[in-house]
């Protein structure tokens, strides 16, 4: 355990989430008779679900801040008809309508945010007025028409990496962002050692970070194998490349920004924030208006990806999003979630009702169970929060930095040659 | 640097209203350096609403504030910091959901181009944390998990990070065991001498008579009557917090004029 601890640090309760995750793999890998982790299978739920992840990551903020947004779905379907009727009926290339649906995105963000920031309706009415309201433009606008749009969105939503260079059995943009990614994986493990053994004059042992690095590559092989090894012409998808670009960066600004520090400040006391400096009117802005980027962002992918505008875009999706951060181990009141854990929620959900539907249960039964996950993936967060111990998280923590303080066991004093390089 | 001769933070004919309240009518304060000024008074007297005001959460609605001698308005939180005005809440005002170090730092966090500075900040405060002798385990426990006193102690070494001139302590102390009191006693002699001018507000008049140079009593949100704490009797100081004929007691130590009450 004290060895696992040390591998995974902190992120031990993100660790046991994407474990969960690994075993309703492996499960449905069984029940499918291999269906599930095909490339073909693996390529199809980033395509179908990447738009949730992406809107999840957006609702995580607003929920963070203690807020919660009921209209991305209607926001959603405003930017997909935007998009396509700026580009079918008014003449714009494809990367204006896309940048014109963004725009749209972000002034509904900022209509939204203003209501809530500088007039202070609750985000849950506000949003709750916009869902009816963007729902009601969608259809003035779209006269519920279904409007095509071209194939460069459709590649958004749809589409591969291209195939170039030698005949390595993989595809080749795959493998090339496979070993990226690990370069860049241990590159930056480096130096967050080094920098956690500059501040602290430890850091965990060096067996630990390798055998971590040693189960990321195995992991990052894996996925460059089953995205890259499909049939030929097919990658690990743009939806997919897409989604691991915003994560990258929102998961960046969660954590490692001054902004990101204030949304868990305002959402943990909102009056606390006020009294030391942070901008909260600011912070709930900007989270409500990322959100509806990001509901734009999710828009523009789904289009491409159905072909078309449909009166019915977007119903329903800000309760994937909602249900995916808090599976992701967000709190309803505010101040608490990452985007990681936002992320493999998601997926859970995301997984499940792949894995249901091809195992061919019905969508009665997988909405069931997917309602009673939900239920007891937060209940199961509730009972650790009150077993007298803040969270997992902080328990785990709390273990690690007693050791961290440079007590005991374990933790490597510098030594030159290991600090420096 | 040098030392100025005028108080360092003046507010003059300070009013403030909320809706029907009177919660400051026409207080007069100074401050100067090295020196400790009590705010006292019963509960609901405007101690804290006038170290909100200092503190940038409240704007006045009429009166001058001076700092140096120069006329400052305090509109933000962000504007005391800069102004070296650093506060401790009575309520602390701290986030339970974030860790020591990142509640020290809220709302200033110091940072790159991009980056938080996470590894300076937690280093920072662990020097701070050793020099305020405060029992907290380590620079990344959740402030949820600490105690009453801790938290308290957390508030206050929130008073060590960046260079105050000034620093308002509303009930510091309330909270906390005997030795931590004194702990924070001792840190307020401590920024006396590094030549801060400090409001302590605090209903303890031990806490009171021991460290401070001069006492300043609110009632009903005015002033009523300030005291050099050497020469103030106890009975006079109750008379002043609850309005009982009293015997003239206004004297200052620097012979300037603070409005008498009359
Ligand atoms: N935000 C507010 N809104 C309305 N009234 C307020 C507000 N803040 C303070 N008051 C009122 O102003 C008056 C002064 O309050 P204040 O908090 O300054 O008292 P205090 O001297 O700090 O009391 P205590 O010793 O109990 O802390 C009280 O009557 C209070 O009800
Ligand atoms: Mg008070």
């Amino acid at each position: 355990m004290k060895a696992i601890r040390q591998i995974f640090g902190g992120n031990l309760r993100q660790y046991g989430m994407s474990f969960a995750l690994i075993l309703l793999l492996i499960f449905f890998q069984w029940r499918t008779h291999g269906i599930m982790l095909t490339a073909t299978n693996a390529q199809n739920i980033l395509n179908g679900y990447s738009y949730v992840l992406i809107l999840a990551i957006g609702m995580l903020f607003v929920i963070i801040t203690g807020q919660i947004d009921l209209a991305p779905g209607s926001v959603a379907a405003v930017v997909g008809i935007c998009v396509a009727l700026s580009i079918k009926n008014w003449g714009f290339p494809w990367w204006a309508g896309v940048l014109f649906g963004l725009l749209v995105g972000i002034a509904i963000g900022a209509w939204q945010g203003a209501w809530l920031a500088f007039v202070g309706v609750p985000g849950f009415i506000t949003t709750l007025a916009g869902q009816m309201l963007f729902r009601g433009l969608d259809q003035y606008i779209g006269k519920a028409a279904s409007v095509p749009v071209p194939k460069e969105i459709r590649y958004i939503g749809n589409g591969y990496l291209p195939e170039w260079g030698p005949n390595t059995g993989l595809n080749n943009s795959t493998l090339l962002l496979g070993v990226l990614a690990l370069v860049a994986i241990v590159a930056l493990e480096i130096r967050r050692r080094a920098r956690t053994l500059k501040a602290h004059g430890t850091a965990v042992p060096l067996w630990a970070m390798v055998a971590r690095l040693a189960v990321m590559t195995v992991a990052l092989g894996y996925l460059t194998y089953l995205f890259g090894s499909g049939r030929y012409g097919t990658s690990f998808p743009v939806t997919g490349v897409i989604l691991v670009v915003l994560v990258l960066i929102y998961n960046f600004i969660a954590t490692r920004t001054t902004i990101g520090r204030g949304v868990y400040a305002v959402g943990g006391n909102r009056a606390a924030a006020a009294l030391t400096g942070i901008n909260t009117k600011k912070v709930y802005f900007l989270a409500m208006a990322n959100m509806s980027f990001l509901a734009a962002v999710a828009a523009i992918m789904y289009v491409g990806r159905s072909t078309a505008t449909g009166p019915s875009d977007g119903v329903g999706w800000e309760l994937d999003a909602i249900a995916a951060v808090f599976i992701g181990g967000a709190a309803v009141s505010g101040g608490v979630g990452t985007v990681i854990g936002s992320l493999i929620g998601g997926l859970v959900m995301a997984i499940l009702n792949n894995g249901m539907y091809l195992v061919g249960v019905g969508a009665d039964l997988s909405q069931m169970i997917r309602g009673l996950v939900l239920l007891v993936a937060v209940a199961f967060d509730l009972y650790n929060k009150t077993q007298g111990r803040p969270s997992i998280t902080g328990t785990l923590l709390r273990g690690l930095h007693i050791r961290e303080r440079g007590e005991a066991t374990g933790m490597e004093r510098p030594r030159a040659g290991v600090a420096q390089s | 640097m040098g030392v100025a001769q005028g108080p360092l933070l003046t507010m003059h004919g300070i009013s403030k209203r909320f809706g029907a309240v009177e919660a400051l009518t026409d207080v007069d304060l100074e401050v100067h350096a090295h020196e400790v000024v009590a705010l006292i008074g019963d509960n609901a007297a405007g101690k804290s609403t006038l170290a909100k005001i200092v503190a940038g959460a409240l704007t006045p609605d009429s009166g001058l504030i001076e700092i140096n001698g120069e006329a400052v308005t305090i509109p933000t939180p962000a504007a005391a910091y800069n102004l070296g005005i650093a506060t401790v809440f009575q309520d602390f005002a701290l986030c339970e959901n974030l860790d020591v170090t990142a509640n020290l730092f809220l709302g200033r966090e110091m940072h790159g181009a991009l980056r938080r500075s996470d590894e300076e900040m937690e280093r920072i405060t662990r020097e701070v944390l050793d020099r305020l002798a405060s029992r907290i385990p380590s620079a990344r426990t959740p402030l949820g998990s600490l105690s009453a006193g801790q938290r308290q102690s957390v508030a206050i070494a929130r008073t060590l990070i960046g260079s105050p001139r000034i620093v308002v302590l509303d009930e510091p102390t309330a909270s906390l065991s005997v030795g931590q009191t004194a702990e924070v006693l001792t840190h307020i002699e401590r920024l006396r001498e590094m030549g801060l001018g400090i409001i302590l507000i605090s209903h303890n008049m031990t806490d009171v008579r021991a460290v401070s140079d001069r006492i300043e009593v609110l009632r009903l949100g005015r002033n009523n009557g300030s005291f050099v704490t050497q020469h103030a009797s106890y009975e006079e100081i109750i008379a002043a917090i609850t309005g009982a004929p009293r015997a003239d007691a206004l004297r200052h130590p620097t012979g300037a004029t603070l409005s008498a009450v009359s």
